[in-house]
């Protein structure tokens, strides 16, 4: 047990139904976009409850208002049967990020002790129970080592520390092994089954099927805000969530044609031996023909991320890399574009619509690569923003007054008006609304059509089965055999099909047999 | 929006395009922060009209001593700008400004260098520390605060090592030194031709360089891009630009102008010393950040960074007719640089 004080103050006779975190009509919006819409949600003591969604289905919203770092329009919270104003009482909630929120610059002691120090003006030294429970943890011997000389894994123990001196009830862990080894994250589910055993409410938001499965008693499904299914017993299998995650969320364009695309005979992408140098990814094959979407799919800290920037040159790597004829860094940095997944990182903010449009131009809009020429920048920017559909007033207009899903537009425009061969798109659809998407998924069709090839890093199944002709999973830094997304009749096949590519390289017996780089299907 | 299979929308004639699309936020904004800085410039001519004796501030011969006096500011603010812009620091230019004087004035009259070399020379010496400065900055990545602050103590030592601490006067050259009277009168020359209406010569390079640089930032590839990459450089990378060569550029033109300017007032003045420079730090933001540059990078103007040099000059011409006393003059400049900034705030708000 991790606190057997607080085991032996509950007593076990009034541990009836009330016990728990109890969620009524939860609803949060931000504008016009609905991150949390009437969501219900039941998390009992002494159980670790599962929550899972895609990207922009109200997970993160749902932590925010749960941590107390954002109020919710309306709704009820309760804990233990009473009323939790989280906002006003933050102490009964501990958030174990993927990166928690500590001091870095203060010894694991401090990190532990800090905002409880009390009003006396001299330095405090760990009490009894903190030492006891520094102990359990497994922390006393870093105890007076900074925080940033002492892994991850032990921030997050500090994290369940801090939470557990100031005797919180409800633990939220938010995808918080991305960035663990195997090791570490066994120890962390033990961790996490401890606090539960304790009586403690434990929830575990993660993209990771074949852990919610594994380490969960039940698992709720959020979509657009609402809870729309519980899945436990017979129905909590990796399959059942995979198939539940995206049951109903993508129909193929009907006007799209459902016959492969023309291929191009050209070679588009060609890797040999591509080794991320941070081990990120290792020994990777990859050929991509002209004309093809290519889906790369991993949850986070697998490698997928890296390897598609490293495709665009944004990583460290080694291995030949070969672009239509052209090879190695200066075939990247002439074929590929890279549009990544966060705004703050592909939009200029200071620049208008239009010149955020043409920014990645050159000679094309400066007379000998000296004088603009004002009147063709324009020119491109209005043909852009026709071609892409943004809803813009004007292209003069600052690039803040669009939507999310314009502004998204407006990023993929300008990788595009280049003509990469290679179009690298990080979730090119994360944070955009439904209209934008078909808009981005329609662009992203018609620029393979013309030519080029797209590689787009994924981590939500309906956007493969939309998009992708082929798709590839990285599960610890090595890629699977191809899918061929065409040959699944609907989503739920593909998420079941994706869901097994990532489950096979993280059994720890079978990931030991293969040599790296070998497909495991 | 909902019209998958339609082809490409036929495109929009250029001129039919520009309907709707004349002022944006954005422009608005800039034009408030011009037509603000000229309201203040023409308060400020009111008050020192009202205080000043007659016929004293308000003449041509004073409005052309401002425009002179202004030029020094002017130009190396002008430079700064594009170190701003680009969303770098640069604290050594004043250094540079002493560095330069001093070469030429040592170069040639000490060493018996020809003025044309010894300028030459300063003005390689300009391109050095401007390289030293975006190397450390680009390739070391260290922030500019620190190298520039750093850089600017090791250029004002070489400065009093090579001087060796001493007044130069081309006009009254050391014991056994010789300046040859041609090369006294061209140098000269350069910042004091007769030229109509008594307009002084600083005047007209200050022009050509704040053409330069108003062509630079409002109407080149390099200043767009230089917006750019100041306004976010994680996605100048994305985009590929030229993040390091840009960088280099602008704190070389920086450092040429601080050499500029120093050749300027040492032929204007027609001696040179080696503490020179020192006190154009201040000033010389001042002008830059009441011009509407912002500190964050990418933004600003070679039209603001001019207006704000106007600005101070004018009032501490003014100040000076009043025989305010120099603390008056740190006051109200300090002041006008902090309510320049708060200003600037008020209307950034207003857009939103």
């Amino acid at each position: 047990m991790i606190d057997e004080g607080a085991v032996a103050a509950t007593d076990p006779a009034t541990a009836t139904a009330v016990r728990g975190l109890r969620i009524r009509g939860l609803r949060k919006w931000y504008g016009d976009t609905r991150a949390l819409d009437g969501l219900d949600l039941e998390a009992r003591a002494g159980e670790i409850l599962g929550v899972a969604g895609p990207n922009g289905a109200g997970k993160s919203t749902l932590i925010k208002v749960l941590a107390g770092e954002t109020r919710a329009d309306s709704g009820e919270i309760e804990l233990d049967g009473r009323p939790w104003d989280t906002a006003m009482d933050r102490d009964r909630v501990a958030v174990v990020h993927q990166e928690p929120q500590l001091f870095p610059n203060l010894t694991v002691a401090e990190n532990l002790m800090v905002g409880r120090e009390g009003t006396r003006a001299t330095v405090r030294h760990l009490n009894t129970q903190e030492r006891s429970l520094m102990r359990d943890l497994a922390i006393l011997e870093v105890a007076d080592r900074k925080l940033d000389d002492v892994p991850l894994a032990i921030h997050q123990r500090v994290e369940i520390g801090r939470a557990l001196a100031r005797d919180a009830r409800v633990f939220l862990f938010d995808e918080p092994n991305s960035a663990l080894t195997q090791e570490e994250s066994k120890d962390l589910f033990r961790r996490m089954h401890l606090l539960a055993d304790a009586g403690n409410v434990v929830l575990l938001v993660s993209h990771r099927i074949a852990e919610l499965a594994e380490h969960t008693d039940r698992v709720v499904l959020i979509l657009d805000g609402v809870c729309t299914d519980v899945l436990e017993g017979e129905a909590l299998t990796p399959d059942g969530i995979a198939a539940g995650l995206v049951s109903g969320q993508a129909a193929r364009d009907p006007s799209e044609p459902v016959v492969a695309r023309s291929e191009g005979e050209g070679t588009g992408l060609r890797l040999t031996g591509w080794t991320h140098t941070g081990g990120e990814f290792a020994d990777i094959d990859l050929h991509v023909k002209v004309g093809q979407i290519v889906s790369i799919v991993g949850v986070e800290g697998s490698g997928a991320r890296e390897l598609v920037r490293s495709i665009a040159g944004f990583e460290r790597t080694t291995g030949e890399v070969e672009v239509g004829s052209r090879t190695g860094m200066p075939a990247i940095a002439t074929g590929t574009s890279l549009v990544s997944a966060d705004r703050h990182t592909s939009l200029f903010p200071n620049l208008t619509i239009g010149d955020n449009m043409v920014s990645r131009l050159g000679r094309e809009i400066a007379t000998g690569g000296i004088a603009l020429r004002r009147r063709r920048m324009l020119r491109i920017a209005h043909e852009l923003r026709d071609q892409f559909r943004v809803k813009a007033a004007s292209v003069r207009l600052p690039i803040r007054s669009l939507s999310g899903g314009n502004q998204q537009k407006v990023a993929i425009a300008a990788a595009i008006v280049k003509r990469p061969s290679i179009l690298v798109l990080e979730e090119p659809t994360r944070g955009v609304d439904v209209g934008s998407k078909r808009e981005i998924y329609r662009l992203m069709r018609e620029y393979a059509g013309r030519g080029h090839a797209l590689i787009i890093y994924c981590t939500e199944i309906p956007e493969v089965f939309e998009t992708a002709d082929l798709a590839y999973v990285v599960s610890e830094g090595r890629l699977s055999d191809p899918l061929m997304v065409m040959t699944y009749p609907d989503v739920e096949a593909l998420a079941r099909a994706v869901t097994r590519l990532e489950r096979h390289s993280t059994m720890p017996n079978q990931a030991a047999v293969p040599p790296l780089g070998s497909a495991t299907v | 929006m909902t019209q998958h299979s339609s082809p490409m929308p036929p495109v929009q004639p250029p001129g039919a395009a520009s309907t709707g699309d004349r002022w944006s936020g954005r422009a608005l904004a800039a034009g408030i922060r011009i037509g603000g800085l000229v309201i203040a410039i023409l308060i400020v001519i009111v008050v020192f009209t009202a205080l000043s004796k007659p016929n004293t501030f308000l003449t041509f011969t004073n409005a052309v001593g401002i425009l002179r006096s202004m030029s020094t500011i002017a130009m190396v603010a002008l430079g700064l700008t594009l170190v701003i812009v680009v969303g770098e620091i640069d604290l050594s230019f004043g250094y540079v400004y002493g560095l330069a004087s001093i070469l030429i004035g040592v170069a040639w009259i000490i060493w018996g260098w020809p003025i044309y070399l010894a300028i030459l020379l300063a003005f390689a010496a300009a391109v050095v520390v401007g390289s030293i400065n975006a190397f450390l900055v680009t390739v070391l990545k260290i922030p500019s605060f620190i190298v520039t602050l750093g850089t600017g103590q090791l250029v004002f030592g070489t400065t009093l090592l090579v001087s060796n601490t001493a007044t130069l006067n081309p006009a009254y050259p050391p014991v056994g030194k010789i300046v040859p009277k041609d090369q006294v009168d061209w140098f000269f020359g350069l910042s004091n031709q007769h030229l109509p209406f008594d307009i002084p010569m600083q005047a007209i390079w200050m022009t050509a360089v704040a053409i330069i640089i108003g062509f630079i930032l409002s109407r080149s590839l390099f200043g767009f891009r230089l917006k750019a990459i100041g306004g976010n450089p994680a996605a100048a990378e994305l985009a590929r630009l030229p993040t390091v060569k840009y960088k280099f550029a602008a704190f070389i033109i920086c450092s040429l102008l601080a050499a500029l300017a120093a050749m300027l007032d040492f032929a204007f003045i027609g001696s040179v010393q080696p503490n020179a420079g020192v006190g154009l730090t201040f000033p010389i933001f001042a002008a830059v950040i009441i011009g509407g540059a912002s500190l964050a990078g990418g933004r600003g103007t070679a039209i603001g960074t001019l207006s704000g040099a106007l600005l101070l000059a004018i009032i501490a011409n003014g100040l000076a007719l009043l025989s305010a006393g120099s603390y008056l003059s740190n006051f109200v400049s300090g002041a006008v640089t902090i309510a320049a900034v708060v200003l600037d705030r008020f209307t950034q708000s207003l857009r939103k």
